[in-house]
């Protein structure tokens, strides 16, 4: 684990009797965007959450950037550099666009309770570059106006974008995005996989995506792992990953399911 | 400790110990009703019916008009005319209890079903001062009483410790009908329908269940379980007032977190234990807090419980905690 | 006539933002300043000056539990609770009760050697809002892990268990803590004592002036006005933020670092201060805490204060607020008295008080959640000039009333 920004080891989580993640090891290289794929219900939305501290692994460790955060509660992981989207869409739907930035900076911001009253000039201060921030954000994530409309008012493809401009205001240096994708249309999907794949370079940033859709991750991939069943079944580049037995027919016997 | 303290008092005078003891009982079966029906409407809506505690007390204060004025029945009348007379008022408040928790879900929750989950908690809120209120017009502010039409006599007695009469009845009413819900949740076609809404109402709703249907079942048998409570408990304590649903609404709801809300069984055994704390509270001679502390007792007991146990001492820790 | 107001919307539109934005709120704080004398010469519909009195204390618990239910999204059902401790407090801090201690600090109005523990009433309100506030902490630390319905039970029994310790608190083992039903009485006037009143002019003593009303009138509206600074500062900052958050999505506010426990504590705890801060102030006006006064109701009326108003909305609550306190304390008798003229029979309003509150909750939760008048967050940001036309023709109802922000 030489450079690995993150390092699951052995994680393990039950739901009374069914395994949803059965000791898998898991590793994100720093720097690069890592992909976790597998069809619906292969434990990837667990696993995804054990990540962020939304469920405590039944057994198991995970490490992020040389510090152990296993059950850690969710903002102290976020606090460490671990942003998230959801699956489904989760904004503050009565928040305006750039409320709901603000409340991703939540953690890098220091006002308190006396100072959100008195209001001092620090805190003045402190306000207004976190507003211009926010504004910088949400026009590099694709949304350059409407910054005041609720969050709910705004379209769907907006509402993504609002979503990755919150994670992004928590300042992580891992961003998780779960299915991001789910919903757009071929055009939107692609213009926002070239948005991912710029983020390491422009932002230093780290990515893990999570996706049912091999096709979606297999260009912006610099690895894959995929899950079945709550078990890695495969692991490599998107060419070894594509290749391998076991996830063909994982994927074959899914597409005859569906 | 308080094993400690219940065994001094039984040492002490196990005679009284036990007389308390079937108060409790008798009490802890009237309970049992009423947290029945709070279980079943959390364990298919997640929803706290506030209201719960006034559908009783409103089923209380009609079947304690019925039996005074429909019947006109007091401690002289003839036994055949009391037993039919309660019947009657038995079967008088079940209905109107179970029409009337099944509008108030209709009116008042149904359209709520998918909002935050704060506004039916708020709704049921007002609607329990709503229905205070209709009792309040109806019946008005001050106490209404019958007779005490089942003696106070001792039944049998065992050891010096005597079964009253009332105590007996109202216990031995009781059991039929936990036992008639018992089948019917567990062993019928529309108990079937209501445990597979309260697990999870859209794949019930996919497989061909009425959801809507079924949740006022739910409140229907709630009510029902509520009405008969409100009778049992006219004729244990023979005065009812407007407000006191409330109260007992919401000793009965912690009776069911008590044992575990959405389980059947945890109900039943939540309100025997809080009729039992309740009792020997009030009812033990050495050294108990008494009456004027029993509420904080079961609310400080509520708040533990919550704090401590949010599951009950017969629920089940769900997977994903809180 | 028509071409007039046409120039006048003109004029209006060409005057500085700042001016068009405080004009109306200007307006409204100067009528409220001057009500105690102007009050005669109005119908007699309008509220006493003592019932305005109430009106405001009533308004601040209600901006206080605001802070709790409407931003953060906990439903407080035991709000009566923190009203009853600041009561007491002032109670403990400013009367004979405590008869083996003799401490006096600040106080008026009274001989020096008068047993018991007397302070400033000032320093009394600071002190009351602050113990509620621990209050609120000690209380919310063990319960705001719980989820929203079951917090909702857990309020409540503590709303129970307070009025209970209350009366029944006249014998800890031979201890008087609250004196039992009889409550405590008398409370210590508030003033600013005889040097003040010599150099300044500043009333000495308020229950003994002639413009007891008025003072009290005056002191409650500046109450009020510091809630309402405070509550609007809060909703715009990074606490409130966070609150609002929380109530809009717990999960994806914690998965953007905002730390669950600790920001729901914060609102309990400022619902707490305010809360104990109007208890302890109505006490003082009545110059005595009364047990009759905390009941479990107490609480439901406040929050369909909230409710009536809008959960979140400041000035929603305040409306709610004066409405419904009003209704309480003098509206529901004249309607009553009202209805009984008109319909020629006696109708007792006021007896089915709850009732009407009751169903004021439910109606509003059915056709209208947002309340009268709905948080507005949008206008926040109202300076940011050129989006904010785009702003009001999309939104939603697009009825670009003035209010909120």
């Amino acid at each position: 684990m030489a450079d690995n920004l993150l390092d699951a080891i052995q994680l393990r989580k039950e739901f009374g009797g069914l395994v949803a993640s059965n000791n898998v090891d898991f590793a994100i290289p720093r720097g690069s965007i890592v992909s976790l794929i597998g069809p619906n219900g292969a434990g990837k939305t667990t696993f995804f959450n054990m990540l962020t501290g939304v469920y405590k692994p039944t057994a198991g460790r995970i490490l992020f950037d040389g510090e152990d955060i296993t059950g850690k509660p969710p903002h102290a992981i976020t606090e460490r550099g671990i942003g998230r989207t959801f699956q489904n869409i989760r904004l503050f739907p009565l928040m305006t666009a750039v409320e709901n930035v603000l409340v991703g900076m939540n953690c890098r911001l220091r006002g308190g309770i006396i100072g959100a009253i008195i209001r001092p000039p620090r805190v003045r201060r402190e306000e207004k570059l976190a507003r211009e921030r926010a504004r910088e954000l949400l026009a590099y994530s694709g949304l350059p106006t409407r910054h005041t409309e609720l969050a709910r008012s705004l379209p769907y493809g907006d509402q993504r974008r609002l979503e990755v401009a919150r994670a992004l205001a928590t300042e992580p240096k891992l961003l998780l995005l779960d299915e991001p994708t789910a919903g757009m249309n071929p055009q939107e999907t692609a213009d926002f996989i070239g948005f991912v794949s710029r983020l390491p370079d422009d932002r230093g940033l780290t990515v893990l995506l999570i996706e049912h859709d091999m096709k979606v991750v297999m260009g912006v991939s610099d690895r894959v792992t995929v899950l079945e069943y709550g078990e890695k079944i495969a692991e490599g580049t998107p060419g070894e990953v594509q290749r391998n037995e076991r996830v063909i027919e994982a994927y074959l016997g899914k597409g005859a399911t569906e | 400790m308080l094993a400690l303290w219940l065994l001094i008092n039984l040492v002490k005078d196990p005679t009284e110990f036990f007389s308390v003891a079937v108060i409790g009982l008798t009490n802890g079966s009237v309970y049992a009703l009423i947290a029945l029906g709070y279980t079943l409407v959390y364990g298919i809506l997640q929803l706290i019916n506030f209201a719960h505690g006034d559908v009783f007390s409103l089923g209380g204060l009609l079947s304690a008009t019925v039996i005074l004025d429909a019947f006109d029945l007091t401690a002289a009348s003839s036994a055949v005319a009391i037993v039919i007379g309660v019947a009657v008022s038995l079967l008088i408040a079940v209905a109107f209890s179970s029409a009337l928790n099944t509008t108030v879900e209709l009116v008042g929750y149904r359209r709520l079903r998918n909002a935050p989950r704060l506004a039916p908690l708020i709704t049921a809120v007002g609607m329990s001062f709503i229905l205070q209120n209709v009792g309040l017009y109806f019946w008005g502010p001050n106490y209404t009483s019958t007779d005490n039409l089942i003696p106070n006599s001792a039944a049998f007695s065992i050891g010096g410790v005597d079964f009253q009469w009332d105590n007996l009845v109202v216990i031995l009413l009781t059991m039929p009908l936990l036992l008639a819900l018992t089948w019917l949740v567990t062993s019928t076609r529309q108990g079937k329908a209501m445990r597979a809404t309260s697990q999870d109402p859209e794949a019930a709703a996919m497989m061909g269940i009425n959801v809507n249907r079924t949740i006022s079942f739910t409140f229907a048998l709630a009510g029902g379980l509520a009405g008969a409570a409100g009778l049992l408990y006219v004729l244990q304590f023979t005065t009812i007032r407007f407000d006191q649903g409330f109260q007992l609404g919401l000793i009965a709801f912690t009776a069911a977190v008590l044992g575990g809300i959405g389980n059947l069984a945890g109900a039943v055994l939540g309100a025997v234990i809080i009729g039992l704390i309740e009792a020997f509270n009030e009812g033990l001679e050495w050294h108990a807090a008494g009456s004027d502390w029993t509420r904080s007792i079961v609310f400080g007991l509520l708040i533990a419980i919550l704090v401590f146990r949010p599951e009950g001492l017969l629920g089940e820790r769900t997977p994903e905690g809180a | 006539m028509s071409t007039a107001r046409a120039t006048f919307t003109e004029r209006w539109r060409q005057l500085p933002d700042v001016v068009q934005r405080l004009a109306l709120p200007a307006l409204v704080l100067l009528l409220a300043i001057l009500y105690p004398w102007y009050f005669g010469g109005l119908p007699g519909a309008f509220p006493a000056v003592e019932t305005a009195v109430i009106m405001l204390i009533f308004t601040v618990m209600a901006l206080g539990l605001n802070v709790v239910v409407g931003y953060a999204g906990l439903l407080d059902l035991g709000y009566v609770a923190f009203y009853a401790a600041g009561a007491y407090v002032a109670a403990w801090l400013a009367s004979v009760q405590f008869e083996q201690v003799t401490f006096h600090l600040g106080s008026i109005g009274i001989v020096d050697t008068l047993p018991g523990i007397h302070i400033s009433i000032w320093i009394v309100l600071v002190a009351a809002a602050l113990f509620t506030t621990i209050v609120g902490v000690l209380i919310g630390l063990p319960t705001l892990r719980l989820r929203g319905d079951y917090l909702a039970i857990v309020t409540l029994g503590f709303g129970e268990i307070v009025p209970q310790v209350v009366r029944n608190g006249d014998d800890f083992g031979g201890f008087d803590l609250t004196h039992g039903t009889f409550g405590i009485s008398p409370i210590d006037s508030i003033g600013f004592g005889n040097t003040l009143n010599d150099t300044l002019g500043l009333p000495a003593s308020y229950q003994t002036s002639t413009n007891r009303a008025e003072l009290f009138y005056l002191t409650a509206l500046a109450l009020l006005l510091f809630t309402v600074f405070c509550s609007v500062r809060l909703r715009d900052s990074r606490l409130g933020r966070a609150w609002i958050a929380i109530r809009e999505d717990e999960t994806a506010a914690a998965a953007m670092g905002v730390p669950l426990m600790r920001t729901k504590t914060w609102s309990y705890a400022t619902g707490a201060f305010f809360g104990g801060l109007a208890g302890a102030f109505y006490a003082v006006f009545k110059s005595g805490a009364f047990p009759s006064d905390f009941f479990f109701n107490f609480s439901i009326f406040i929050l369909c204060m909230v409710i009536l108003g809008g959960m979140g909305s400041v000035w929603g609550v305040i409306v709610g607020g004066l409405v419904l306190s009003y209704l309480d304390r003098e509206g529901l008798a004249k309607v009553g008295s009202f209805a009984s003229d008109v319909l020629n029979r006696p109708i007792d309003v006021p007896k089915y008080a709850f009732g009407v509150y009751g169903a004021i909750i439910v109606a509003m939760m059915l056709f209208r959640p947002a309340g009268m008048i709905p948080e507005k967050r949008h206008r926040l940001e109202i300076d940011e000039g050129v989006e904010s036309a785009a702003v009001a023709s999309a939104e939603q109802g697009g009825d670009g009333r003035r209010g909120d922000g």
